[in-house]
């Protein structure tokens, strides 16, 4: 039987939304107290989705230590405490926002994926949490 | 179009199978494999599915969808520990993914035509959830 299995972690993290091609009061107009140039933090929270069939002896569809490996050596251990314009590479050229980070988040998963779960466990979407209001989703099927 | 009705329940379990070594379960399930139980309060997402009828502008009465999760998921879930109290984990472990599959097969047969169920989501802890629709 297929289910779907959500798992949330936490991590907290500076980030800055300002893009240098655009001009001061531009960057100001679209990203607001967002482009402060100290930068700022949230405690974020990622939500990933996986898909799959139940194992008959032992009721599980992930193994939860597994896949809680496997997303702190990818993404937690680099964003963890860190400053993301700052300190990972991906946000050098590109803004910061939930939206780049899902897809960063997504892409790193894509990369560790493989060699930790057979093809039968599939990553079916991440969500990420900036604030409690603030919520980006992105399907990985899409 | 989906409504979806969150209803909560406290009950202990014990994932360990008797299928695996003392070690293996130790492994697989960590903490969780104690012997002598542990508790959660189980959050439970039911999402049904159907058209909104032209008169009630409703796709179920909620009041006899509560009656239906009250009667088959509450009563048999609520306080309980669920490998001894529950009949269907009698010989399978009671993981979140097997209760939502639990729950789905208590509710699917139980709601009122036109509106059907679409998914069962329970969430055991804050960081984990675990949703069933049906499927195969």
């Amino acid at each position: 039987m297929t289910v779907r299995i959500g798992r949330r972690y936490g991590f907290s993290a500076t980030h800055r939304l300002f893009n240098p091609a655009l001009g001061e009061a531009e960057n100001r107009a679209i990203f607001g107290k967002c482009a402060n140039p100290f930068g700022h933090g949230h405690n974020y929270e990622i939500e990933l989705t996986v898909r799959s069939g139940v194992d008959p002896v032992t009721g599980m569809a992930v193994p939860l230590s597994k896949l809680d490996t496997l997303v702190e050596d990818a993404i937690l251990a680099d964003f963890r405490h860190r400053n993301l314009n700052e300190e990972v590479p991906a946000f050098r050229e590109v803004v910061p926002t939930t939206e780049n980070l899902a897809i960063e988040v997504l892409r790193r998963l894509h990369v560790a994926w493989p060699g930790t779960f057979p093809a039968a466990v599939i990553l079916e979407k991440v969500r990420i949490w900036e604030t409690e209001r603030n919520i980006c989703e992105l399907s990985n099927e899409s | 179009m989906i409504i979806s009705k969150q209803v909560e329940f406290s009950a202990s379990h014990i994932c360990r199978s008797p299928l695996l070594s003392d070690a293996e379960n130790e492994r697989i399930y960590g903490a969780a494999a104690n012997p002598m139980s542990h508790g959660h309060n189980y959050l439970v997402d039911v999402a049904i599915e159907g058209a909104p009828d032209p008169v009630t502008g409703m796709i179920l009465d909620l009041k006899e969808l509560k009656e239906i999760l009250e009667d088959r998921v509450l009563r048999v879930y609520d306080h309980r520990l669920l490998n001894r109290e529950v009949d269907s984990f009698e010989t399978v472990v009671p993981t979140v993914e097997n209760i939502a599959i639990d729950i789905w097969n208590r509710l699917a047969g139980e709601i009122p035509l036109p509106a059907r169920l679409q998914s069962v989501k329970v969430h055991e802890t804050r960081e984990l959830f675990a949703e069933y629709r049906g499927e195969a």
